[in-house]
């Protein structure tokens, strides 16, 4: 069984004063190995950060199911899901999220807050993820302190400092200049090479020629549903960028 | 870290927000605090007067007042073979279970004596108490404190020629309350030896005109009265003032029956009831305002309180996609709740105490001193973080129910 399996996932929805539902995802189905890198794609309203939030065990599907490791995702509890993303899943947001009065050790410390560990073991857990990050020295920095590849990467390191199996991006380079969206994609590079399974929405075509592997998603269907090469995929989207 | 750094992080960035609702909890604990601090001054000043302006529990023998009446014609029942108060009578009063509740117990021996051929009441007292007790009194020389000295009412001291006949002294009736207002003649006593029942006294002090039945009488001590009247060991009738705030009346008029039982035990309950109303009805209106103070505190912190989780709604997806279950985000708002409601409270203390203490000679009549307690303080307290702990439930409930999606949605 692979990592990550994604069964016929449908979601629809009730618009407001509309006679039928609108769908949304139409029955989404793919698998993720352990070590992949995976990028997402697909235009504004495809669904594909829909599919994360799914995927992310954050938004009950209205059919289909999430296994992840061997664990049907939507059959826990939604208290015990809460639990599952923290100890299976890291996220990284689009505009990081950072809790702005909060310094970056102590963001990075923010999932670890309800976990049994002490103040210290809390403490050198962070420490290490911020300098695996390069971040060192910024420890007490606050986010409006550090540069946006900063924050980036101290979002990364909140993702990682639980160790999840999973880590999922959204659109992590959506917002940043492209040499700190570089930065940003040459960090979570570096993860997937140590072993970190990645699965990363974007729609920036030079992001996703990082990866191992590209799903195209365009109205709520997976489109080309693998691909060897997430660079040949990238490629036919657009050619030009991919010049290695 | 922990869950109340993040509250603490969290309300050091939002300084203004938080100022807001505690100084809104301040505000209304301080003005609960200064009215009850004020209240409770004012009715302990009315409990303390109404202890000083004499007794409203009279107690008499029990056949006396059996007077029969026909055709307006009294027929005084001192033909049966009574049984008159004694001494010991005073000593079983203090065996009642409220014996604690009785600020005053003032025996008296009533009887009429003959001064230089002339009819007198005279009234046999602790001297020192009655004074106390009829606060409107106001003696001229001084108050009897030997066996051979008395206190002559001001018509009484006129008749006896103690003091000059009035001239220029209209009737003027003698109000209680503003005796100080009334203008009072320079009295000398010119006279001092009066023979009571072939035995000699002094006149100590003259009582200034009353307007009241004391006027015309002549005050001893207790046990003088009682050998010039030849009733040695007897009572006419004892007082008891048990006028204090909540003092059961009712109970303690049953407990002095029941140890008495040959007496009659009678509350001036007239008197004692419109008073007690009119401090109920001060403590009443105190409390209802309270009320109204707290209700507009639990509404300032629920509309500051749902405005954030609004506003914090990105937050709250943020710490549930990290793994924070519902309960630990209801736990941030509450903890924060208690946090800026304590704050509340004691700054709403501290104001409310302040001013109580500053506002007090504007409402007492007799100086009487706020004196802040730790009862009320820790009423305060609680009643903000209890305030402030209810009226954030709610919200801290809706934003737990927020959907953890709102985190990736872009705005």
């Amino acid at each position: 069984m692979s990592f990550i399996v994604i069964e016929n996932v449908t979601k629809t929805y009730q618009p407001n004063g509309a006679a039928s539902r609108a769908t949304v995802l139409g029955g989404v189905s793919t698998e993720i190995e352990e070590g992949e890198f995976v990028a997402l794609m697909g235009p504004s309203g495809s669904g594909k950060t829909t599919l994360l939030t799914i995927i992310g065990a954050m938004s009950q599907p209205t059919e289909g199911r999430v296994v992840i490791d061997e664990v049907d995702v939507y059959d826990l509890s939604e208290e015990r899901r809460a639990d599952f993303r923290r100890e299976y899943l890291g996220f990284v947001f689009q505009q990081h999220h950072l809790l702005p009065y909060l310094t970056a050790l102590e963001n990075v410390m923010l999932p670890l807050v309800i976990t049994k560990l002490n103040a210290k073991e809390k403490r050198v857990k962070a420490q290490l993820a911020l300098e695996r990050m390069g971040l060192g020295d910024k420890f007490d920095r606050l986010p409006n302190q550090l540069s946006g590849g900063e924050q980036g990467r101290v979002a990364i390191a909140r993702a990682l400092v639980n160790e999840p199996p999973l880590l999922l991006a959204d659109e992590p380079t959506g917002n940043l200049d492209s040499k700190t969206g570089d930065e940003i994609i040459g960090v979570l590079r570096a993860l997937n090479e140590q072993g970190q399974t990645i699965l990363m929405v974007t729609h920036n075509p030079e992001a996703a020629g990082a990866t191992h592997r590209v799903l195209e998603i365009q109205d709520g269907v997976l489109l080309s549903e693998s691909a060897a090469s997430g660079c040949r995929e990238a490629q036919s989207l657009m050619e030009e960028v991919c010049a290695d | 870290m922990r869950l109340i750094d993040i509250v603490i992080g969290g309300l050091r960035r939002r300084k203004g927000r938080m100022a807001f609702i505690v100084i809104g909890l301040a505000v209304g604990v301080g003005t609960v605090v200064a009215l009850r601090s004020l209240t409770a001054t004012m009715e302990q000043e009315i409990g303390a007067q109404l202890d000083q302006y004499g007794a409203n529990i009279v107690i008499v023998p029990k056949a006396s007042s059996q007077e029969l009446s026909y055709g307006g014609i009294t027929l005084s029942a001192a033909t049966f073979d009574l049984r008159q108060l004694k001494d010991e009578d005073v000593s079983r009063i203090k065996t009642i279970k409220y014996a604690n509740r009785l600020s005053l117990i003032a025996p008296k021996l009533l009887g009429a004596v003959e001064v230089d051929g002339q009819k007198f009441l005279l009234s046999g007292a602790q001297l020192d108490q009655e004074v106390r007790m009829k606060q409107w009194w106001q003696v001229v020389g001084r108050v009897p404190d030997k066996a051979d000295e008395l206190l002559v009412g001001y018509e009484a001291a006129q008749k006896l020629g103690v003091i000059e006949t009035a001239k220029s002294v209209g009737h003027e009736s003698m109000l209680h309350s503003d005796h100080a207002s009334v203008r009072q003649p320079e009295l000398k006593l010119l006279r001092t030896e009066l023979t009571l029942g072939g035995e000699p006294f002094r006149v100590a002090g003259v009582i200034q005109q009353t307007g009241a039945q004391d006027d015309q009488m002549i005050f001893a001590g207790l046990p003088t009265a009682q050998r010039v009247l030849r009733k040695p060991g007897e009572l006419s009738l004892i007082e008891v003032s048990a006028l204090c705030q909540g003092c059961p009346i009712d109970d303690i008029v049953a407990q002095l029956s029941a140890a008495l039982p040959e007496a009659k035990v009678s509350a001036l309950q007239q008197a004692v009831r419109a008073r007690l109303q009119t401090v109920e009805r001060l403590s009443r209106f105190s409390t209802a305002l309270s009320v109204v103070m707290l209700l507009i505190g639990f509404v300032i912190v629920f509309i500051t309180m749902m405005n954030s989780v609004v506003e914090r709604t990105r937050e709250v997806g943020v710490l549930r996609a990290l793994g924070f279950r519902k309960s630990h985000i209801v736990r941030i708002f509450m903890i924060e709740a208690s946090l800026i409601s304590l704050l509340g409270g004691l700054l709403g203390w501290a104001v409310g105490a302040l001013s109580g203490v500053l506002s007090a000679p504007w409402f007492t009549e007799t100086g009487a001193v706020v004196k802040p307690s730790l009862a009320l303080a820790l009423a305060a307290l609680a009643a903000a973080v209890l305030v402030g702990v209810a009226s954030s439930l709610y919200p801290a409930i809706k934003a737990a129910k927020l959907d953890p999606t709102e985190a990736l949605r872009y705005y």
